[in-house]
């Protein structure tokens, strides 16, 4: 017990510290969910929009699979990038493994049923009286989906806060991926886990303890672009 | 509120921080390294690297694994060199056109730990005789259980004590973790285990020196833990960079490493024995 | 002048069920014509087929004489509807007022348009301009999305209940603005209301719908559904109290689904409560619950409630004297099943 609370402090203690490698974890952490979040939203968005405005014949059961997929386990993830980037593997000649990029690819794949399937279900509970409006104002087909995209931005701000959250407490596919090689690839979650497995509990609760931080920073910013 | 306005600040706001990430991604001589969770965790190649980086111009980096998916990777060569301690392995590794060069760099021994009340009374006996001991009283083992290094010397001890995988006994517990997980098992347990030296020390460290579990065997020939250095086969891994690995393997034989390694002290007791004369 | 709307056989269904079956229709341009009815009567599904907002699953829709639907460039912002509840767009009023002529890239002197249009529903542009859409009551927010309309001087205006859920200073100038657009452009406009007074002070044509068909308000009065046949086998509308309205047979051509009985105006009396004169079969208790001025005929619109729907009837203003017909006033309406027609 008494581990949580002398991690405590020695979370507080590293938050105002210089220590290098707590900063270039936290350093890796960002990057990483940074560039992750912004292709599953570039690439989430708009199908969460097609997967949400039409209908047609399979929908239902697409629906579902994505659905499905929110559960992916972040270890299989890692597994499947490992195969992709892997020397061996297809896309071997882009030197993606073990590097921040390659996280954040595994990452993007894990963020990317989240942003979509969220987006669905808020395209479809869009007011019936926002197309009536836009069709009366004489909007063409791509005004009405840009606008009706504009429109519900609070409810996609909440798909991307949500989506985030997942993407930065993530450690199977930063782990797998990365392999944790201090200074590069040491994110905050494996630095937690490193030091859990080692039995260092509190230096575990003390990183955890910034990543929390980083956390707050980030929706703290985020807050400001709400609706007041 | 959110408007146009401030999404493209925020947009751009993120744009630099990736901007930044990538900026700070340097070039240069590099090597990539596969090693054991083990060696990791003493922390000797945090005090060692640096100074390989400062007198080859070399940046070395290192993931710490289970010795079986480091020699995967190598396999993959999704790395450059290696540094494990599984002799047997090791050879079997070369044989099968994998690994190139070996190069025996330190050593040093396993131990067996466990409670200082020792319930199974092994104090001081041989291999063979603690582990029969064990199995008789059915007190607990801890397993790595992970076919790491550590863990295929473990299999080797009970093989020659006669003694078959006690896979499903249930004092036989396999955690699937590191060497410092395990042992911190043991402790929780308060039964046996087979640790690396080092990595006893390190958990000593760990707990200012009071640790529960204590050395109760030690000493026996096959207890012995010997580190190597092995490049990859450029038939197998074409882009593998050889001669940076042939340059940290030497760089590891070399006087001034092999100084630092017998140096390299937790509580004041030598972790590693430096033999790659 | 011309028909801006023709209407050929336009049916329409929500699942199974048919829920607007309109034979024959015309609007003539720059006319405006008042639509009453029932809730679920097809006059939101009308209006919406009329803004081209949906196709008709049977039937052609034509707009100044060409067959049109949904989306089609000769209709887009020439035509526009105006909900019941305000629904504005996330953004500031002026950005509301100016999006549909954004949308078709006529953005000259956008601030003066939408400060013309602002000034039309009496709201001050210096002061509107900046407000965000969560900074309006409901009255305001309607009276902006008038103006989002009235903005694109469009040739047809929809307007579906536009003040039933607006304060009555809101209601005023909305109806005010709506005039104004027909005096300042010729433009049509199409009002479905529950506000008879204002749909007979304001129409130049009214209609009103029961069960997805139209009828001409002027001559007929609707006796709507359920129908039951009584134990004798007749065709008969129950009332609230379990007594009874004797209907005409129907006979209808095969494929007449949903018949409503109709009867004609003149052959309903009003008697005064207490006589038992007559010996027509339908004696009717019936209590006044409204009384208009009809503007233009000087003849006085009577609402009566039925103890299970309403009816409306014109008397003169002599009638009305003679039966000293006032709003609460018990009376007795009689008319024979023979006269009761099925459509």
């Amino acid at each position: 017990m008494d581990y949580l609370i002398s991690g405590f402090v020695k979370g507080l203690g590293l938050l105002i510290s210089k220590d290098a490698s707590t900063w270039s974890a936290v350093g890796a952490t960002l990057q990483a969910s940074t560039a992750s979040m912004a292709v599953s939203l570039a690439a989430g968005l708009p199908c969460g929009f097609l997967l949400g405005y039409y209908d047609f014949p399979w929908k239902r059961a697409l629906r579902t699979v994505v659905d499905t997929l929110l559960a992916l386990p972040t270890v299989c993830v890692g597994l499947l990038i490992y195969a992709l980037i892997s020397s061996r593997g297809p896309f071997g000649a882009y030197d993606l493994l073990f590097t921040v990029s390659g996280i954040a690819a595994g990452q993007a794949i894990l963020a990317f049923p989240i942003v979509t399937a969220i987006t669905a279900s808020i395209i479809e509970s869009i007011d019936a009286n926002l197309k009536l409006t836009l069709v009366s104002l004489g909007a063409g087909k791509k005004d009405i989906l840009a606008t009706c995209l504009w429109e519900v931005r609070y409810g996609i701000l909440a798909a991307a806060v949500t989506a985030y959250g997942r993407v930065l407490t993530e450690v199977g596919i930063s782990m797998m991926v990365g392999g944790n090689i201090k200074y590069h690839t040491r994110t905050i979650t494996t630095a937690i886990a490193l030091e859990t497995n080692k039995g260092m509990f509190a230096d575990g609760i003390a990183l955890g303890l910034v990543l929390m931080t980083i956390a707050l920073a980030v929706n703290v910013s985020l807050a400001f672009l709400r609706k007041r | 509120m959110l408007t146009k306005k401030r999404v493209s600040v925020l947009a751009a706001g993120l744009c630099l921080m990736m901007m930044a990430g990538v900026a700070l991604a340097g070039s240069g001589k590099s090597l990539m390294m596969a090693t054991t969770t083990s060696t990791d965790n003493t922390g000797l190649l945090d005090e060692l690297i640096p100074h390989f980086e400062k007198e080859t111009g070399i940046a070395l980096k290192w993931t710490a694994t289970g010795t079986g998916k480091a020699l995967k990777l190598g396999q993959n060569c999704d790395v450059d060199v290696l540094l494990v301690h599984a002799p047997p392995a090791e050879k079997a590794y070369i044989k099968n056109g994998f690994g190139k060069d070996r190069r025996q760099i330190m050593y040093n021994d396993f131990v067996i730990i466990g409670p200082k009340a020792d319930p199974a009374g092994i104090t001081g006996k041989d291999i063979s005789a603690a582990l029969t001991a064990i199995k008789a009283r059915g007190e607990r083992f801890i397993s790595r259980g992970d076919d790491s290094g550590t863990n295929k010397k473990e299999k080797l001890l009970w093989k020659s004590a006669g003694i078959p995988l006690p896979d499903q006994e249930a004092w036989y517990v396999q955690t699937g973790q590191g060497m410092l997980a395990t042992i911190n098992v043991a402790q929780e347990k308060k039964g046996y285990t087979m640790t690396d030296r080092g990595t006893y020390i390190k958990y000593q460290d760990q707990q200012g020196g009071h640790a529960p579990l204590t050395v109760l065997v030690e000493g026996d020939a096959i207890l012995l833990n010997q580190y190597a250095v092995l490049t990859l086969d450029p038939k197998n891994c074409p882009h593998a960079k050889y001669e940076l690995a042939k340059t940290f393997s030497d760089w590891m034989a070399s006087d001034s490493a092999q100084k630092k390694i017998s140096e390299f002290r937790l509580l004041g007791q030598k972790l590693f024995i430096p033999n790659a004369n | 002048m011309g028909d801006i709307y023709q209407l050929k056989q336009v049916c329409h269904f929500y699942g199974s069920k048919k829920i607007l079956d309109i034979e024959q229709m015309t609007i003539s341009r720059g006319s405006i014509l008042g639509i009453s009815g029932a809730n679920g009567s097809g006059k939101s599904t009308l209006l919406k087929l009329l803004a081209f907002a949906m196709a008709p699953a049977q039937g052609q829709i034509r707009f100044n004489g060409r067959p049109e639907a949904p989306m089609s460039p000769r209709v887009r912002s020439r035509v526009t509807l105006l909900t019941q509840t305000p629904y504005l767009l996330k953004r500031s009023v002026l950005d509301n007022v100016t999006y549909g002529l954004k949308v078709r890239n006529q953005t000259d002197h956008l601030q003066e348009r939408a400060a013309d249009a602002l000034i039309a529903v009496g709201l001050d542009p210096q002061g509107f301009s900046g407000r965000m859409w969560h900074e309006l009551s409901g009255g305001e927010a309607q009276r902006v999305a008038m103006a989002a309309r009235l903005v694109l001087k469009p040739e047809a205006l929809l307007l579906d209940e536009p003040v039933a859920s607006v304060d009555t200073q809101s209601a005023a100038l909305i109806r005010q603005a709506s005039l104004a657009a027909r005096d300042s452009w010729g433009c049509t406009l199409i009002i479905v209301s529950h506000d008879l007074s204002w749909l007979h002070e304001v129409s130049d044509t009214r209609i009103s719908m029961a069960d997805g068909k139209i009828f001409s308000t002027g001559k007929e009065s609707i006796i709507p559904g359920p129908y039951a046949r009584d134990n004798h086998g007749h065709m008969v509308r129950f009332l609230d109290d379990g007594s009874e309205i004797r209907l005409s047979d129907p006979f209808l051509p095969e494929h007449t689904a949903n018949p409503t009985a109709v009867i004609q105006k003149e052959k309903l009396y009003l008697y005064p409560a207490m006589d038992t004169n007559g010996d027509r079969v339908n004696r009717l208790p019936a209590r006044i619950t409204q009384m208009l001025l009809e503007q233009k005929t000087g003849r006085i619109l009577t609402t009566m409630d039925l103890k299970g729907f309403t009816l409306c009837l014109s008397v003169t203003a002599n009638q009305a004297a003679q039966l000293d017909l006032v709003p609460g006033k018990q009376i007795i309406l009689v008319f024979s099943p023979e006269d009761v027609d099925w459509r």
